[in-house]
């Protein structure tokens, strides 16, 4: 009966959507990197943080005002325990957990093992009460219990909560942790030598009169204070055998420290790549809107040369670690993974509609580009995707594979052929409007319903006159371009007027079309 | 240019597009090869080529063609050869005209050098094309329409005739958009070479005999302004 009840709630909350959102919604704020607002709530809780150690440092010797002392032990703590239970509901989904056994149960003709469950449960939700993490928030919850004084001094477990915050802290764990052998090695080491040389020097000197080394706590302070190279100086020793102890933690306190130090340099220049790797999958993220160059070559390199005018940042996929070296040293935002694979733009985490212009695939052979057209058409179907062709007879597999432009270098050089070779001056006209190097330029003008008088009126004021040419419009619905349109041509939205005139003259033109539409 | 036949040398990707968008252009148009690899492949496609090496032997040429009246495309699959052959060609005839392709913009500097009249950098082509699709489309396309395809808006060079009635006259004078519906992009002032200067600069150029109007605008339109340039019709 009891059994039937959990299904149900179970089920109850696996489609209830206002507890789904929920979910979500703190699973972004607490765990989800990504989430735009969880940086604030990381922010607010640092502030906390310091705040509550501040409080304690003052109150050693000042009188702490009552308010601060309620906000101190009851607020922040409870604000942390909410947190901790907010990470204790999120860490498993318990309705998940029922109904598999619910429905692996039924398909095997059993009934349902309710207790089976609740240890599946009882298991993922003790996973995180024992995770480190949890037992230093845990710990930071302590001082609501501030009545024991103990417990006071558990505001500086607060500071350990650091680590949940700051991922800076928490890469440092993880980079040191891929050195654990080798840094578990080392404590085992210096405990032995620890040990070994506060009993030695304690035999050596707890009878001697002129030692200050009386018991064994003060022969273990001072082997501490000596194997790490600090020597206070307050407790030396006196006899030569006591000496020659010392000598040899000296000694041995030196290859410490330098395999210390050794481990963690190693440990961070094999991991700095990775993260270096890390940070620049982090930046793309963030962007709003760049172009995506799948391959890197001379072409690549050329292109991102001529693009780099519309201010739009350029992500360059490359799976070759030279060429991905090489296109950093160009100042690139290089990523070292394979373009045709799904993982990449998963660890990219990129949102093809929002953040992605248009894909640009250029590596070297149209086989390259066909799969990673595929891959990317997996993920999108609305993004532009364009390729240049290497062998005239793969165009029709290139428009297969979803790519809209297939740029063909051998097809515009036998057109350009024929052009330069019969109108060369015209050829240089155009080359010379569209290369943006003159002051003279050929611009789109996109224009709304309503401004048609205004722009025909505009083409006649003194300043365009004679010095700004409507080569025609583009008609947005029908998709023909008008050329040298007359001026009762309607305009709608969307419709594009494309000009020829100085630079500054096409912005200034831009200015007063719209200036005199807001009036 | 007035060239009514032409040779390409090299027979690849390149020069096959070449020869399939000029064959109508030239009445005579022939095919060099360095290799026998490139011969066979050109006679499979039904191309007559014939071999030649980059020595200054152009007996071949001088039997086939009217060497003043040709267009030479150096399309050579390596740079070097093809700059040796441009430099080799331009010892030899000093008013040939000369196009080369090259690999990138290096090799183009190498190739002007060299005594190419035109050199089309194959790498510079295809990232401009790509940025300006992706920049502007719309120009891009309209552009590309007018320049290489073969529709009814189209690009043309006009030749001011000393009898021109443009002759004496200054481009402020003219209506070009009104009374033939064709846009003037540029001028070319005859005593300047072939530098141009765009119309919409908004310089009252005076017009001669011998400079070169670049308009743009339908076919037989552009083909009326041409007559009347010229003096031939109203």
């Amino acid at each position: 009966m009891i059994s039937k009840y959990v299904v149900n709630i179970a089920y109850f909350l696996h489609t209830c959507h206002p507890y789904q959102h929920s979910k979500i919604f703190f699973y972004n704020l607490l765990e989800n990197q990504n989430y735009r607002y969880k940086k604030y709530f990381d922010y607010f809780m640092i502030g906390l943080i310091f705040l509550s150690v501040y409080i304690l440092i003052r109150s050693v010797k000042h009188e702490i005002s009552h308010d601060w002392l309620i906000f101190n032990n009851y607020i922040i703590s409870l604000i942390f325990l909410t947190e901790y239970l907010i990470r204790f509901w999120i860490y498993s989904n318990n309705s998940k957990i029922i109904i598999d056994q619910y429905e692996h149960d039924l398909f095997l003709h059993r009934e349902f093992s309710f207790t089976t469950a609740l240890k599946k449960m009882g298991k993922e939700k003790f996973k995180y009460i024992s995770s480190p993490m949890a037992v230093i928030d845990i710990l930071a919850i302590m001082p609501f219990f501030h009545e024991l004084r103990i417990f006071r001094i558990f505001v500086l477990f607060r500071v350990l909560k650091f680590f949940r915050y700051a991922k800076s802290l928490r890469r440092l764990i993880s980079i040191l942790a891929s050195k654990k052998f080798e840094i578990m090695t080392l404590v085992i080491f210096a405990l032995i030598m620890i040990m070994v040389s506060s009993v030695l020097i304690y035999v050596m000197e707890a009878n001697h009169p002129d030692s200050k080394i009386m018991t064994l706590a003060d022969a273990l302070y001072w082997s501490v204070v000596t194997i790490f190279t600090v020597g206070y100086g307050d407790i030396v020793p006196v006899t030569s055998e006591g000496r020659s102890v010392a000598m040899l933690i000296i000694v041995a306190g030196i290859a410490v420290i330098s395999v210390a130090t050794s481990i963690v340099v190693s440990a961070f220049s094999e991991k700095i790549d990775e993260i270096k790797e890390e940070k620049l999958l982090e930046e793309v993220s963030r962007l709003e809107r760049f172009y995506l160059i799948c391959g890197y070559s001379p072409l690549t390199h050329e292109v991102i040369r001529k693009l780099h005018k519309r201010h739009l940042p350029m992500v360059v996929l490359e799976k070759d670690s030279h060429k991905v070296a090489q296109a950093r040293t160009q100042g690139l935002l290089a990523i070292g993974h394979d373009s045709a694979s799904l993982h990449t733009y998963h660890l990219l985490k990129v949102n093809f509609e929002k953040q992605v212009e248009a894909v640009i695939l250029l590596h070297e052979s149209d086989v390259t580009n066909i799969y990673a057209a595929l891959t990317i058409r997996e993920l999108t179907k609305h993004t532009s995707l364009f390729s240049i062709l290497h062998h005239p007879e793969n165009r029709r597999k290139l428009s297969l594979a979803g790519i809209e432009s297939i740029i063909n270098p051998h097809e515009l050089i036998g057109m350009m052929s024929k052009i330069v070779s019969t109108q060369p001056i015209a050829f240089e006209v155009i080359h010379a409007l569209r290369s943006e190097e003159t002051s003279t330029v050929v611009e789109e003008i996109w224009l709304d319903s309503g401004m048609g008088e205004r722009f025909f009126k505009l083409l006649h004021d003194p300043l365009f006159y004679q010095r700004f040419s409507v080569l025609g419009i583009y008609k947005y619905e029908t998709e023909k371009f008008l050329f040298n349109p007359s001026p009762d041509i309607e305009i709608q939205m969307g419709d594009v007027a494309i000009v020829i005139a100085n630079r500054s003259l096409v912005d200034e033109f831009r200015t007063k079309l719209h200036r005199k539409q807001k009036r | 240019m007035n060239q009514s036949c032409a040779a390409i040398f090299g027979y690849n990707e390149y020069s096959k597009q070449i020869i399939q968008k000029i064959k109508g252009l030239y009445h005579n148009v022939g095919v060099f090869v360095l290799n026998d690899e490139e011969l066979i492949a050109a006679q499979n496609h039904g191309v007559f080529a014939e071999k030649f090496d980059l020595s200054d032997n152009w007996q071949a040429i001088e039997d086939r063609f009217n060497v003043d009246a040709l267009v030479v495309f150096c399309a050579l699959r390596d740079d070097a050869e093809n700059v040796f052959l441009t430099i080799s060609l331009r010892a030899t005839y000093e008013h040939l005209s000369i196009i080369a392709l090259a690999k990138d913009n290096e090799s183009m500097m190498k190739m002007k050098s060299a005594g190419a009249n035109k050199v089309m950098p194959i790498l510079q082509i295809a990232a401009s094309v790509i940025s300006d699709i992706l920049a502007k489309p719309i120009v891009t396309e309209v552009l590309h329409d007018v320049l290489y395809e073969d529709s009814d808006l189209s690009i043309m060079e006009i030749e001011v005739t000393n009898t021109s009635p443009l002759c004496g006259t200054y481009l402020h004078d003219t209506h070009f958009k009104q009374d033939f519906d064709v846009i003037l992009l540029a001028v070319v002032d005859h005593e300047m070479g072939t530098t141009f200067s765009f119309a919409s600069h908004g310089h009252n150029h005076h017009i001669d005999g011998g400079d070169v109007l670049v308009a743009i605008g339908y076919k037989e339109k552009l083909t009326r302004l041409k007559r009347w340039v010229r003096g031939e019709a109203s």
